[in-house]
């Protein structure tokens, strides 16, 4: 495992993308750690390099030390944090642009994937508290039978619990929803003359008639002109050598044009 | 003699890092120093002689600093000054 050679990738990854900048490294990389770790040689360049620079900037202190040397001689705990800063700063902006980041969760498990995480609970929950919405209609019918009346009430309120589903018809809507797809389909079903049996049903007999036409048609056409070219290429060739000429000259003067015109010749040749 | 040197401008603060190096600093001076004069430097944006002798000063380097440095140092200012050419 060869971490440190990690950190110099996604560190220099992180500041050549514009996702991190100097200062972000600065910021976990202080120059009491910088003095307590680099190498005194490294000190010495990072010294000259501000002396001689017209601004000294964070930027420059990078530069100068560069990010290996950072990831070799900075604890790595300093590089892991800066790094996750880095990530989680990154990721947190990536969610409040998506909604649905499938990446955060393994890599960031604290701060952002607890978004994600509670976003996924919730359809859950919603789906059971309409769940009850409908049986709430059903159960207040059933309690008070269930109390003191006898089978027979019980069984008047399960017929009047049946009067209630047939209120229940909002279910119908879907079925509306179904008949507006169909009426969608309608279209091809309105082509397809040949069944009027079932409204429902196109929408199985409606793939297999399509490529049954396409094969049609294309098969067709296709073969016909092959064959005509086949056959009349081999028929009438040196008679028709003898007009082309004549023609092609009139026609056009390029070389291309001929080329491409023998083709055309043909066709109209054989048209 | 290195305070009283620079209080009498027998020599700047730039003669004086042009002996105690960048090399000669990050050897010998202590981390806590080195610290500071980055983040000193961090702050201000710029690295000049004057302000890393507002960080080391001369008595620090005379405290961490080899001693034939800075007496180089004081050594070069008196012959730029014609006093060791007098005293000869």
């Amino acid at each position: 495992m060869n971490v440190k050679g990690f950190f110099v990738t996604a560190l220099s990854q992180a500041l050549d993308l514009s996702i991190a900048s100097p200062d972000d490294v600065l910021r976990h990389v202080t120059p009491e750690l910088l003095a307590n770790y680099l190498p005194r040689p490294l000190w010495a360049r990072l010294l000259t390099a501000c002396m001689g620079a017209s601004k000294v900037d964070a930027q420059l202190v990078v530069e100068t030390i560069g990010v290996p040397n950072l990831c070799e001689h900075i604890p790595s705990q300093v590089i892991w944090a800066c790094l996750k800063e880095i990530a989680q700063r990154t990721l947190g902006r990536e969610v409040t642009h998506e909604p649905l980041v499938a990446l955060p969760p393994p890599l960031v498990s604290r701060p952002t994937a607890a978004i994600p995480l509670s976003m996924t609970p919730p359809p859950a929950e919603r789906a059971k508290t309409p769940a009850p919405g409908v049986p709430v209609a059903v159960g207040p019918s059933i309690p008070p039978p269930g109390s003191a009346q006898g089978l027979a009430d019980v069984v008047a309120a399960l017929e009047s619990d049946e009067r209630p589903s047939a209120s229940g018809r909002s279910r119908s809507p879907t079925q509306q929803r179904f008949r507006q797809s169909n009426t969608g389909i309608g279209r091809l079903a309105a082509t397809n003359t040949r069944r009027p049996q079932a409204t429902a049903t196109p929408t199985v007999s409606e793939p297999p008639p399509p490529p049954a036409a396409r094969q049609v048609r294309r098969g067709s056409t296709e073969a016909d002109a092959y064959d005509i070219e086949t056959e009349v290429g081999k028929d009438d060739w040196k008679n028709a050598l003898a007009v082309e000429d004549e023609q092609l000259v009139d026609w056009s003067g390029t070389d291309e044009t001929v080329t491409s015109s023998e083709t055309h010749d043909g066709y109209g040749r054989k048209r | 003699m290195m305070e009283s040197g620079l209080e009498h401008e027998v020599f700047a603060p730039t003669d004086v890092l042009s002996h105690a190096t960048p090399d000669v600093l990050a050897s010998h001076l202590p981390p806590e120093l080195l610290s500071k004069v980055l983040a000193a430097s961090l702050a201000s944006g710029s690295m000049t002689p004057e302000r890393v002798l507002e960080t080391v000063t001369p008595e620090l380097l005379a405290k961490h600093l080899p001693h034939d440095v800075l007496w180089a140092c004081i050594a070069a200012a008196a012959a730029r000054a014609g006093v060791t050419s007098g005293a000869a």
